[in-house]
C-alpha cells in the first residue's frame, strides 16, 4: 500500500458541521422508521380484526376423551347433567344408572349406581320419555297412569378442589290420565308455568286412544306444591290412524301428533279445550311419506323429522299471513342422513341437534342448514345426548360402552348465509337479512345479518352526500371564483370552524333539537328547500334580464347582498306554505273516532305503507351533512384555488364569463381535488359513528325510506362492543362488521385514488 | 402624432387641480368623439393605484391602429399592469382603482354599460408564460367560440385552421388536432396560445412578453409572425428584450416608475430619444 498524499487541509469555511450531518441521517432515518411503523400498524390493525374475525368460519371440532363400561341392559332413555359427567341410561323397567365418567380408576370414581323413584316397586313402567331441558324424566304405567320424575344434579365444590356432582331423584305421585286402565304407550308433557298439560296414547283393544289432562300446581308462599289433575280430555276423535310419535310443547299450547302414514295433526289449546289447528304431511313429496323421528328444538317451535330415506327437515312454528294464525311450515332442509334417525339431541344453548342412526353422528346446526360435524364412528350408536354447555358428545354403543367426545364448536351459528344472505328464523314468515343480537327470552336466538348494517351505512351515507355535495360543491365554486377576497377571507375559516365541531354536538342537536322540528314540519321543510333552490334558478335568469343599468349597481361578487333576501323570503314563504300545503294535502281520518286529521307523519305511512320515525335518514342526513360539508368544501375550494391562475385569466381573457370559467377550464383542472375532496368526506360519512348512534334510533332496517331511521356499521360497534361477551360470537361478529367497514372504505379509497391519478394526469398542468 | 400631454405632472394637487383634470379629460373625450381621425386607443391621465399604492401616474398616449407598439421598460415600470388595463384583466385583483381613462374607438373600457366580457372579445391577449388548457389543440381555439355558445361544426373547423395558419402552425400540428395541448413544444404552445386569442377575430392582440421563456429559434418565428398579424390586428406588446422592441414594434413607450417617459416611433426612440433616460435604458446603461 502506498502512503497516502496528505489531504489538502480544507478551510474551515467549507467544513460542515458533524452535528448537520449527523442530524441529517437521523431525521432521514426517522422519517423511514416512521414511515414504515404507519404501514405496519395500519396492516396490523388489519391482520388483528382478521384474526378476531377467522374463528368465526372454523367448523366444529371433535376428539375423543375416553370410554366407559355400563352395565348391560335393554336402555330406552339416556340423559346426563351439565358437565356430562354423571350421565344416566334408564331401563325397560324405569331403573336410572348412573355412570361416573370423572377421573376414571381415581380414588373419588363411583361405580355405575343405581336410582329408582319411590314408587317404581308398586307399578309395572309401560314407558319412559325424557325432557332434557327440564332434566325431567316422564313415566307412563301399564295401568294408564302417569308421573314426572326431575334428576336433579347438585354440584358441589370440596376444599380440595374440583367438583362433586351427586343427583337426587324427586318424584311426583302418581296420576291418573285416562279412565282405561292400559298400557300407555305414548306421553308427552308441557308446563309453562301457567298451564301444564300432559297428553298419552293407549291402545284399547285395536283402537288408539288419546287423552289429555290439564294439571294445576297449588302455590303457596312457601313454593311450589303438587300437581295435580284439574280437568281431563278425550282426543281420541282426532286419531284416524296409528299415531307413532307424541309431543306437547314447553308452553302447553297443544299437542302434535305423528300418525304411522307421514302425516302431522296439530291440536291446538287454548287453555280451556283442544282445537285440530293443522294437519300436515312433513315428507310430502318423497315415495315413503313416514316419520321416522319427530322431536323439537330448543325453544319448541321447531320440529325436526327424518324420513326412513335419511331426509332431515325442519318445520317450525309461525304466522301464515293467509290463516292469521300460527301454523307448522317448512323452513330448513338438511343434506340427507343414510336412513332415518335412531338417535336425536338438541343443545340446550343453541339451535344446534345431534342426530344419527347407525355407525352415523351427524351435529347439525339448524338456523344455517349447516352441518357443523359428521362422522362414522367405528362403533354402533343406540343412544347419544349433546352435552347441556355444548362441550360434550356421549354415545352409547351396542356393546354398552360409553363414548365421550370433547366437542369444541365456540361459534356453532356463525356462517355465511348468518351474515351476508337470508335466513328464515324461527317463528319469521319468510327469509330475511335482520340484526338482532340479543332478546327477552334465554332461547332467544341472535339475528346477525350484517346486510342490514351494510345497507344502513349506505343509506345514511347516501342521504347525507345527497345534503351535502350539491351544497359543498357550489359554495367552494362560488367562493374561490366568484367572492370577492375579502368576503373569502371571511367566509373560509368559518366553514372550517364548523368541521370542528365535535359530532357528539351534531348528534345530540340533531336528536333532541333538530328531529322533532324537522318530524312537525316535514312539508314545510321540503318545500323551504325546493323553494330556495327554484328561487335561484328563476332570480338568476330573472336577473340577466335586467336593464344593465340596474345591473351595474352591483359590483361583481357583491351579487349575494341581493341575493340573500330573496332567499331567506323565499325559504319563509316556503315553511309557511308547508302548513298550509299539509292542511290539504296530507289529511288522513283517524279510524276509531273519524276525525280527519292534517299531520304528515300520519299521512306519509297511510299514503305509502312505509313507516315514519321521528328519529330518521332525512335528520341524519341534514346533520352529518354538516360534518361532511366543511371538509368537502375545504378541500374542494382549496383545489379551485389551486388552479393556475394562468387558466383563469387565459379563458376570462378569451371573453368567457365567470361562470363559463369555472364550469369549463377550472373545475376539470382541479377535478382530482374535488374527487378526492367528494371521497373524503365519504368516508367520513362511512364512519361517522356518534351522529347516527344519537339520531336515528338504531333501528336495523333494509329499506331506503328517507323518514326510518337505519343503524349502520359503525354505530353497530358503537352501540353492542360493550354488551358483547369477550370472544364471543357476538363480539367476533362485531369485528367482522368492523373488517367489513375497512374492506368498504379500502375499495372506495383504492378505487379513488385510482380515479384520481387519471385525471391529475389528465389534467396535469404543464410546468 | 406627437401628440404629448403633459402627463408626468404627479397628481398631487389639491381638489380644484383634480376638477379641473375632469373637466380636461371631459372635453378631449368630446374632441375624440367630434375627431374621425382621433387615434384608435388613447390613453387619458390614466393612473392606477393597487390598494394606496399608486403604480401609473397620469399617462396619455394614442396608439394608431394596425401597428405594433411596444412597452419597454425596467421591471415594475408598470408596463405590464398598463397592458393588462386595457382588456381590463386587473379587476380580478382585489383592492384596486384607477383614475383618467382608456378610450378605444372613442369609448370608454371603463363604461359602466360596457360588459366586460364583450370588451375582452374584442381584445385578444397573449400571456408571458404559454397557458393552453389542458384540453386538445383543436378544444383550446375554439374555445372562445364556444363560450360564446357557436357550436356549428364547419364554423369551428375552419376557425382551427385559419387561426392556426395564421399563426404558421397549421402545418406542424394539422394532423394531431384532437391530441392534449400539452403535447407541443415550448414555442409551438405559445404560438397555439396566439391562434387561440386571435380565433374570435378580435381588433386587438394584447402580447405580455410573449418571447420571454422560449429560445431564440422559437423567438425568431413569433416576431415573424407578429410582422404578418400586424396587417390585420392592433398589437400592444410588452417586452425587456430590447431587441426586438426594436425588430417588430413601430412606436415605442418607455415607462420608468410609473410614469411615461417618452413615447414615439420606434427608430426616434432607439436612435434619437428626446430624454436622457431612455437614451441611457435603450443603449443598455441601466435596467
Amino acid at each position: 500500500m502506498t502512503k497516502q498524499q496528505p489531504l489538502k487541509t480544507i478551510p474551515e469555511r467549507f467544513v460542515v458541521r458533524p452535528a448537520t450531518l449527523w442530524f441529517d441521517r437521523f431525521m432521514n432515518y426517522f422519517i423511514t422508521v416512521g414511515g414504515l411503523s404507519i404501514i405496519i400498524a395500519v396492516s396490523l390493525i388489519f391482520v388483528f380484526i382478521l384474526l378476531q374475525v377467522l374463528p368465526l368460519f372454523r367448523g366444529a371440532r371433535v376428539e375423543p376423551q375416553g370410554t366407559f363400561r355400563v352395565p348391560g341392559d335393554d336402555y330406552v332413555v339416556m340423559g346426563t347433567d351439565e358437565w356430562s359427567e354423571l350421565p344416566f341410561f334408564v331401563n325397560r323397567r324405569g331403573e336410572l344408572i348412573f355412570v361416573d365418567t370423572v377421573d376414571p380408576g381415581g380414588p373419588d370414581h363411583r361405580p355405575p349406581f343405581t336410582q329408582t323413584p319411590a314408587w317404581l316397586d308398586e307399578v309395572e313402567v309401560s314407558v319412559v320419555a325424557y325432557n332434557a331441558f327440564r332434566s325431567q324424566l316422564l313415566y307412563g304405567t301399564s295401568d294408564g297412569r302417569f308421573a314426572t320424575v326431575d334428576v336433579q344434579y347438585e354440584a358441589t365444590f370440596p376444599e380440595r378442589g374440583g367438583r362433586e356432582v351427586s343427583v337426587q331423584l324427586r318424584e311426583t305421585p302418581l296420576m291418573r290420565i285416562s279412565p282405561a286402565e292400559v298400557p300407555v304407550q305414548r306421553l308427552a308433557y308441557g308446563n309453562s308455568g301457567n298451564q301444564a298439560i300432559v297428553a298419552a296414547m293407549q291402545q284399547v283393544h285395536d283402537r288408539y286412544e288419546l287423552h289429555a289432562v290439564s294439571l294445576v300446581q297449588q302455590r303457596t308462599l312457601l313454593g311450589d306444591g303438587e300437581l295435580s289433575v284439574d280437568r281431563s280430555y278425550d282426543l281420541s276423535e282426532h286419531l284416524d290412524g296409528k299415531p307413532e310419535h307424541l309431543l306437547v310443547p314447553s308452553d302447553a299450547d297443544g299437542v302434535l301428533i305423528g300418525m304411522d302414514d307421514g302425516r302431522v295433526s296439530y291440536l291446538h289449546f287454548d287453555g280451556h279445550e283442544f282445537h285440530k289447528r293443522q294437519m300436515f304431511v312433513p315428507f310430502r313429496d318423497l315415495d315413503d311419506r313416514r316419520i321416522v323421528s319427530m322431536d323439537f328444538l330448543l325453544g319448541d317451535v321447531s320440529l325436526v323429522f327424518t324420513a326412513s330415506c335419511g331426509a332431515n327437515r325442519i318445520f317450525s312454528l309461525y304466522r301464515d299471513p293467509q290463516r292469521d294464525a300460527r301454523v307448522w311450515g317448512h323452513t330448513k332442509t338438511f343434506p340427507d342422513l343414510e336412513r332415518g334417525a335412531s338417535f336425536y339431541s338438541a343443545a340446550m344453548r343453541n339451535k344446534a341437534f345431534l342426530i344419527g342412526g347407525g355407525h352415523i353422528a351427524s351435529l347439525r346446526y339448524a338456523t344455517t342448514e349447516s352441518v357443523r360435524w359428521e362422522e362414522a364412528l367405528p362403533f354402533w350408536i343406540t343412544h347419544a345426548a349433546l352435552g347441556p354447555r355444548y362441550d360434550r358428545m356421549l354415545f352409547l354403543d351396542d356393546q354398552y360402552t360409553l363414548h365421550c367426545y370433547r366437542l369444541n364448536d365456540p361459534h356453532p351459528q356463525a356462517a355465511w348465509r348468518t351474515f351476508f344472505g337470508r335466513i328464515q328464523y324461527e317463528g319469521q314468515s319468510a327469509p330475511e337479512f335482520a340484526w338482532q343480537s340479543t332478546g327477552g327470552r334465554d332461547d332467544f336466538e341472535r339475528k346477525l345479518s350484517l346486510v342490514p348494517l351494510i345497507l344502513g351505512t349506505l343509506k345514511g351515507t347516501f342521504y347525507a352526500m345527497i345534503f351535502a355535495l350539491p351544497i359543498a360543491l357550489l359554495a367552494a365554486i362560488y367562493t374561490s371564483q366568484f367572492l370577492r377576497p375579502e368576503m373569502k377571507r371571511f367566509v373560509k375559516p368559518v366553514m372550517e370552524i364548523m368541521a370542528s365541531l365535535p359530532s357528539v354536538v351534531l348528534g345530540f342537536l340533531a336528536a333532541l333539537w333538530l328531529a322533532p322540528i324537522i318530524s312537525n314540519a316535514v312539508p314545510s321543510v321540503l318545500l323551504a328547500m325546493g323553494a330556495i333552490i327554484v328561487a335561484a334558478l328563476v332570480v338568476g335568469y330573472l336577473w340577466g334580464l335586467l336593464p344593465q343599468r340596474i345591473r351595474v349597481q352591483l359590483k361583481p361578487g357583491y351579487e349575494f347582498l341581493a341575493f340573500v333576501p330573496v332567499m331567506l323570503l323565499v325559504a319563509y314563504a316556503g315553511w309557511q306554505l308547508g302548513f298550509v300545503a299539509e292542511r290539504h294535502w296530507f289529511v288522513v281520518e283517524d279510524p276509531s273516532t273519524g276525525l280527519q286529521i292534517a299531520d304528515f307523519r300520519l299521512w306519509f305511512p297511510y299514503a305509502t305503507g312505509l313507516g315514519f320515525e321521528q328519529r330518521n335518514a332525512f335528520v341524519v342526513g341534514f346533520v352529518m351533512g354538516f360534518a361532511v360539508i366543511p371538509i368537502i368544501f375545504t378541500i374542494t375550494e382549496d383545489a379551485l384555488s389551486n388552479v393556475p391562475e394562468a387558466f383563469r385569466s387565459g379563458s376570462l381573457a378569451l371573453g368567457a364569463s365567470r361562470w363559463q370559467t369555472a364550469i369549463r377550464i377550472v373545475l376539470p383542472t382541479a377535478s382530482a381535488g374535488i374527487f378526492s375532496a367528494i371521497m373524503i368526506g365519504l368516508g367520513r360519512a362511512v364512519g361517522e359513528t356518534m351522529i347516527v348512534v344519537m339520531a336515528t334510533g338504531n333501528t336495523p332496517v333494509t329499506e331506503f325510506n328517507p323518514f326510518t331511521g337505519m343503524r349502520t356499521l359503525s354505530a353497530n360497534i358503537a352501540v353492542e362492543l360493550p354488551e358483547a361477551p369477550y370472544l364471543g360470537t357476538l363480539y367476533r361478529t362485531l369485528f367482522l362488521g368492523a373488517l367489513v367497514l375497512f374492506l368498504m372504505t379500502f375499495l372506495v379509497n383504492t378505487v379513488a385514488e385510482i380515479l384520481r391519478q387519471r385525471l391529475r394526469e389528465k389534467y396535469r398542468a404543464v410546468e | 402624432m406627437n401628440d404629448k400631454h403633459d402627463g408626468t405632472v404627479a397628481a398631487t394637487g389639491g381638489a380644484s387641480e383634480i376638477q379641473q383634470r375632469r373637466v380636461q379629460v371631459a372635453q378631449r373625450r368630446k374632441k375624440i368623439d367630434n375627431d374621425a381621425s382621433a387615434q384608435y386607443i388613447q390613453v387619458c391621465d390614466h393612473s392606477f393605484f393597487y390598494g394606496s399604492a399608486q403604480v401609473l401616474f397620469d399617462l396619455n398616449m394614442d396608439i394608431p391602429e394596425r401597428q405594433v407598439t411596444a412597452l419597454i421598460g425596467p421591471s415594475g415600470c408598470g408596463k405590464s399592469t398598463l397592458l393588462r388595463n386595457f382588456n381590463r384583466m386587473n379587476d380580478l385583483i382585489d383592492g384596486i382603482s384607477h383614475r383618467g381613462d382608456i378610450l378605444i374607438d372613442g369609448r370608454s373600457i371603463y363604461d359602466p354599460y360596457l360588459e366586460v366580457i364583450s370588451l375582452r372579445k374584442r381584445i385578444g391577449m397573449v400571456f408571458q408564460k404559454s397557458n393552453p388548457f389542458p384540453k386538445s389543440i383543436y378544444e383550446n381555439i375554439v374555445y372562445s367560440l364556444r363560450v360564446a355558445g357557436r357550436n356549428r361544426r364547419a364554423e369551428l373547423d375552419e376557425t382551427v385552421e385559419r387561426s392556426l395558419r395564421a399563426a404558421a402552425l397549421w402545418d406542424e400540428v394539422k394532423d394531431r388536432l384532437r391530441e392534449t395541448a400539452f403535447s407541443l413544444s415550448g414555442g409551438q404552445m405559445q404560438r397555439l396560445c396566439i391562434a387561440r386569442a386571435i380565433a374570435n377575430r378580435p381588433e386587438i392582440l394584447l402580447m405580455d412578453e410573449p418571447c420571454s421563456a422560449l429560445d431564440p429559434v422559437a423567438t425568431g418565428k413569433i416576431e415573424d409572425l407578429i410582422h404578418q398579424l400586424k396587417e390585420e390586428y392592433t398589437i400592444i406588446i410588452v417586452t425587456h428584450n430590447m431587441q426586438q422592441a426594436a425588430r417588430v414594434s413601430d412606436r415605442t413607450a418607455f415607462l420608468y416608475m410609473g410614469r411615461l417617459i417618452e413615447y414615439d416611433d420606434t427608430e426616434t426612440i432607439f436612435t434619437n430619444p428626446t430624454e436622457e433616460q431612455t437614451e441611457a435604458y435603450v443603449s443598455g446603461r441601466f435596467g
